[in-house]
């Protein structure tokens, strides 16, 4: 953990730019795509990857442009934060721009219909995985830390997901909800086999 | 068009939404209000936000673009990338608390509240985008790749767009 890799600010520039780039798919494939990057290179661990993005969640904007400012910030600072944001929205945002074009003067053919009806479910299924994956570090970490303290992080999953599907609050004040009542949960529940914290350098 | 007012209401809506669609209430009240879009543009712009690189967030550079042409999406994106910068006070106070459990605790709430955010989001959209067994079978099929992380996402996508030529272009 300790060895945190010093990417280049050319490296940053060009992985975000590439990662932009080849994202087809919208939010979900980027977000799979800076996930698998930043874990791969051990940029982030996977839990450090969560909580900045559950960080990213409470300021206002784009997520995925947060979770970038956050990246390039942690590993080049502010010059970090500012090629890795270039990099990822620059090109992308063209490249957005240019399919709209396209896409106004084509849309109705019916080949490109059927294309769309099969990419459109496609991007379900990744955002599924993206709930997934970021669900895998945050169970694992609760489970070490006992079977009452899983059991208290599911509850929070579900009565939040609740929340969302059958209330009109605003999400982010179900995010917020979440965080206060995880706060009495975990205090109300000890951990069981104590865990030595992680250190971030 | 005011040039001016234009980057105020894309600013504005980014500054009071946090990412994905979220920013689409204000847009749509704001420019169909002045008569600068029409209902249509928001669907092209959504559609094309879904398959396009990058955020979907970026579905309001499409917009942008549908409305005043390349400046548009040119102040859209300027636009977008701006309020995301005060994620860097949030993150500060983070650093500075982290230590408190407390703090930790919260956090991994709000990520627990993400994780349930994500996947209602999925079922909610999968409303509008999947309508028979073969859209289930699509995204149940992406899902398994996904999850296997060697298979790139552009081939996912590449296979999903050839199944929904077989399924529903011949």
């Amino acid at each position: 953990m300790m060895d945190r890799p010093r990417p280049g600010l050319w490296e940053l520039f060009s992985t975000f730019l590439f990662l932009g780039i080849q994202s087809f798919g919208g939010g979900t494939s980027t977000f799979l795509l800076i996930h698998q990057t930043s874990v791969k290179r051990g940029w982030l661990s996977e839990e450090e990857f969560v909580r900045n993005y559950a960080l990213s969640q409470i300021a206002p904007g784009i997520n995925l442009l947060k979770l970038t400012i956050l990246i390039g910030n942690r590993l080049r600072g502010r010059s970090g934060l500012i090629v890795s944001l270039l990099g990822l929205l620059v090109p992308s945002a063209a490249v957005t721009a240019l399919m709209t074009a396209g896409f106004s003067a084509i849309r109705s053919q019916p080949v490109v219909q059927a294309v769309m009806k099969g990419i459109l479910p496609a991007t379900i299924g990744l955002s599924l995985a993206m709930g997934f994956q970021m669900a895998a570090p945050l169970l694992s970490g609760a489970y070490k830390e006992g079977p009452i303290r899983l059991g208290a992080n599911i509850v929070i999953v579900i009565l939040a997901a609740g929340l969302m599907a059958f209330s009109n609050i605003s999400p982010l004040l179900v995010l917020l909800m979440a965080g206060a009542g995880t706060v009495l949960l975990l205090a109300l529940v000890p951990v069981q086999t104590k865990q030595p914290l992680k250190e971030d350098a | 068009m005011n040039p001016l007012i234009f980057f105020w209401l894309f600013l504005k809506a980014s500054l009071f939404s946090t990412g994905g669609l979220s920013n689409l209430p204000f847009l749509h009240k704001d420019l169909i209000g002045l008569g600068w879009a029409r209902e249509n543009d928001f669907v092209t712009a959504i559609a094309v936000g879904q398959v396009s690189p990058g955020p979907t967030g970026l579905w309001s550079v499409s917009l942008g673009y549908l409305i005043y042409g390349w400046p548009g999406a040119g102040l859209a994106t300027i636009a977008l990338s701006l309020p995301p910068l005060l994620v860097l006070a949030v993150s500060a106070f983070y650093n500075r608390m982290e230590t408190q459990p407390v703090v930790r605790d919260f956090t991994h709430g709000l990520a627990l509240g993400v994780v349930s955010l994500t996947l209602i989001v999925s079922f909610q959209l999968a409303g509008s985008t999947i309508f028979d067994w073969r859209g289930v079978a699509i995204a149940i099929g992406a899902l398994a790749l996904a999850l296997n992380k060697r298979v790139p996402i552009i081939l996912i996508l590449a296979l999903a767009a050839l199944a929904g030529y077989l399924f529903y272009g011949l």
